[in-house]
């Protein structure tokens, strides 16, 4: 391994192995003292080489003294907030939720350096236990304020069997050099129904980085959304892990972004049992020199016949500079499923625009109506009306936001 | 003199180096209902799009005039608010587009242009249902994405509808006899009757004899090798259908 050959190590580093060493994670300090940050010969940090792109680590975060405005409204929602990595004090739950705490970070163990870094920094983990169907929109509130800070926080949630739930999260905080490691912990019980959405809205100046970890059980199904649209630099790392016959998963993401931004979907799936499936899609929009990256891995284990599983990224270049780059990946064990992957990349289709043209649409409204229809098949499956709203404002902002 | 809604004066187009239009004149005053004839390759689908301003296009020589207008340096957005509407061949299949949405955001966005006050939301839901339910247009279809898994008929007849929500002043019609069953012709072809008026011009590309008989024109253009080589009453069309172009190449050459 490489892990043998000393790297040089720049300030971003030493300012996490000093980081690590003050909570007491030598066993992490080491590692990093060794192996650094992943660099691109790392194969799942190929086109995110953190070493180059990430080049300070702010203090790790303070409780924070005064909070923005949440930064997406869904009127309905049952709020909770985890502010610099604390767990607020939250209203009476609504029926069917148990809220409570649990020490360290909900995730598992796993060889990737954010999962690592989460393990020893989150101090402790907002625990959602969704005893029955929930009504309203549950949405964590995650946020980084105050001076520039590195945040880990950590969030888990079982979901009892026959129950189904709506869950978003939101993360974003003050205009700062934040660095934010986010994880997110979900385990569906048999035949629970969950839709998972989670929107960076952070500024420029943040690095954004979470990690959503599932578990679904025999018969339950997950939707996904992941949306990148705001951070510098963000990174979602989806491991979802299908455990009973009759599992499902639509693991969807979206990638919006614009010139200096960089932003990454990494999933990395495993099909564990027999008789289960997923579809994940994703889609990237790229304008001015942005750069998106989805990597997609489906493993699928020796006995796990009849998996049935098929990867789709699909990217849009609003400008010649943009850069999307797409790996899909398959791990086949099995001898009987179905399984597959597929990429496009293209502009704008020009018939299409001549055509919303030719009946008085101008250019740029034609445009932005073609975007939005790329990005309706992720948005319109969304069953809460105010959440989806609240999720093409999102789209919205980014597309009428300019460069 | 009136000054007619479509004047085309020698009029030269080519895509890359190949020159498709070579020397078309055109007059079309208002009220009147043109058709074109010509076989594949003549050139009639070309005129069409360079009617309605596609890029691909490069005019080399000649002038376009709507209702005295030099329409060349505009736009297709700016054509259609000008009067120009292409009732496509092959319509565009836009997936996550409704079509409600898109028909109101044509419809006001050449408000807009006007500066005319866009409409309000029951008044173009009154409308829209008005002109679909001459075209057997139901809110189902409305409700899909624009044009897609349109039958043949259906696509024909959401052209039509857009037509008449968006009252152009020259209607051009490309091939939209082609994938029709009789009926759904017969639809589509009252969808266009019903759309004549003396201030609004028609010009009708066919291959087909067959349309004429439901949108009966007034002259008849016979296309050939990038220009009109013969103009006559609707008779013409029954002439070519009975003797083939070939006789008209000879003239052309």
């Amino acid at each position: 391994m490489r892990q043998t050959m000393p790297v040089r190590l720049g300030a971003a580093e030493d300012t996490l192995i000093a980081q690590l060493k003050s909570v007491g994670a030598h066993a992490d300090a080491e590692r990093i003292t060794v192996a650094g940050l992943p660099t691109r010969r790392v194969e799942s940090y190929h086109y995110t080489d953190l070493k180059t792109l990430l080049r300070t680590i702010p203090p790790l975060a303070k409780a924070a003294n005064e909070a923005s405005a949440p930064a997406l409204r869904v009127p309905g929602a049952y709020q909770l907030m985890i502010a610099n990595g604390v767990i607020q004090s939250a209203s009476t739950a609504p029926a069917g939720i148990i809220v409570g705490k649990a020490a360290g970070s909900a995730l598992s163990t796993r060889d990737d350096v954010l999962v690592h870094l989460n393990g020893a920094l989150a101090k402790e983990s907002l625990t959602l236990t969704l005893e029955s169907s929930v009504d309203p929109v549950i949405q964590i509130d995650r946020r980084t304020e105050g001076e520039a800070a590195h945040v880990a926080d950590s969030l888990k949630i079982y979901v009892a069997d026959g129950a189904s739930a709506i869950i978003l999260e939101t993360f974003s905080g003050s205009d700062a050099a934040h660095v934010g490691n986010h994880a997110t912990y979900i385990a569906l019980g048999k035949n629970a129904v969950v839709t998972h959405i989670t929107v960076d809205l952070s500024f420029r100046a943040t690095s954004h980085f979470a990690t959503n970890e599932y578990h679904v059980g025999e018969g339950a199904k997950l939707r996904t959304l992941v949306i990148h649209a705001g951070a510098g630099l963000s990174r979602t790392q989806l491991f979802p892990r299908y455990e009973g016959a009759g599992a499902h998963g639509d693991i969807t993401g979206l990638n919006l972004v614009s010139d200096g931004q960089h932003a990454d979907i990494t999933m990395d799936a495993t099909h564990a049992v027999p008789g289960t499936s997923s579809q994940p899609l994703f889609k990237s929009i790229a304008r001015g020199r942005g750069k998106a990256v989805v990597q997609g891995k489906l493993v699928v284990a020796r006995d796990a016949q009849k998996t049935d599983a098929k990867f789709m990224h699909q990217g849009l270049m609003l400008s010649d500079e943009a850069e999307i780059l797409s790996k899909p990946e398959l791990e086949i064990y099995a001898d009987d499923v179905v399984c597959g992957h597929g990429s496009t990349c293209g502009k704008l289709d020009e018939d299409s625009l001549f055509y919303l043209m030719s009946r008085g649409i101008p250019q740029e409204e034609a445009e932005t109506m073609l975007v939005r229809g790329f990005l309706e098949e992720l948005v319109d499956s969304i069953e809460d009306a105010a959440l989806a709203e609240a999720l093409h404002g999102v789209i919205d902002g980014w597309l009428l936001g300019g460069k | 003199m009136t000054t007619p809604i479509l004047e085309i004066r020698n009029l030269h187009a080519r895509i890359e180096e190949r020159e498709i239009l070579k020397g078309v004149n055109l007059t079309i005053p208002a009220g009147q209902v043109h058709a074109i004839m010509g076989r594949n390759g003549s050139g009639k689908s070309t005129l069409s799009y360079v009617l309605a301003g596609k890029e691909d296009y490069e005019i080399t020589e000649g002038e376009i005039l709507l209702n005295g207008v030099d329409i060349l340096d505009m736009e297709p957005s700016e054509r259609a608010v000008a009067g120009i509407f292409l009732a496509f061949q092959y319509p565009i299949e836009i997936p996550g587009v409704a079509t409600m949405t898109f028909l109101k955001a044509a419809m006001n966005a050449q408000r807009k242009a006007r500066g005319e006050v866009e409409m309000t939301t029951p008044d173009f839901m009154r409308a829209v249902k008005e002109a679909g339910a001459q075209l057997n247009i139901d809110s189902d279809m409305l409700k899909r994405p624009l044009n897609v898994g349109f039958s043949g008929g259906e696509k024909k007849r959401a052209e039509i509808l857009q037509m008449a929500l968006l009252k152009p002043a020259l209607c051009v019609l490309d091939e939209t006899d082609s994938g029709l069953d009789i009926d759904a012709l017969q639809v589509v072809s009252r969808g266009v009757n019903a759309l004549r008026a003396e201030n609004r011009s028609m010009l009708v590309i066919t291959h087909y004899q067959r349309l004429l008989n439901h949108i009966v024109p007034d002259v008849v253009h016979v296309f050939s090798d990038g220009r009109i080589v013969e103009s006559g009453d609707k008779d013409l069309a029954l002439q070519l259908e009975a003797k083939g172009y070939a006789d008209f190449d000879a003239t052309a050459a």
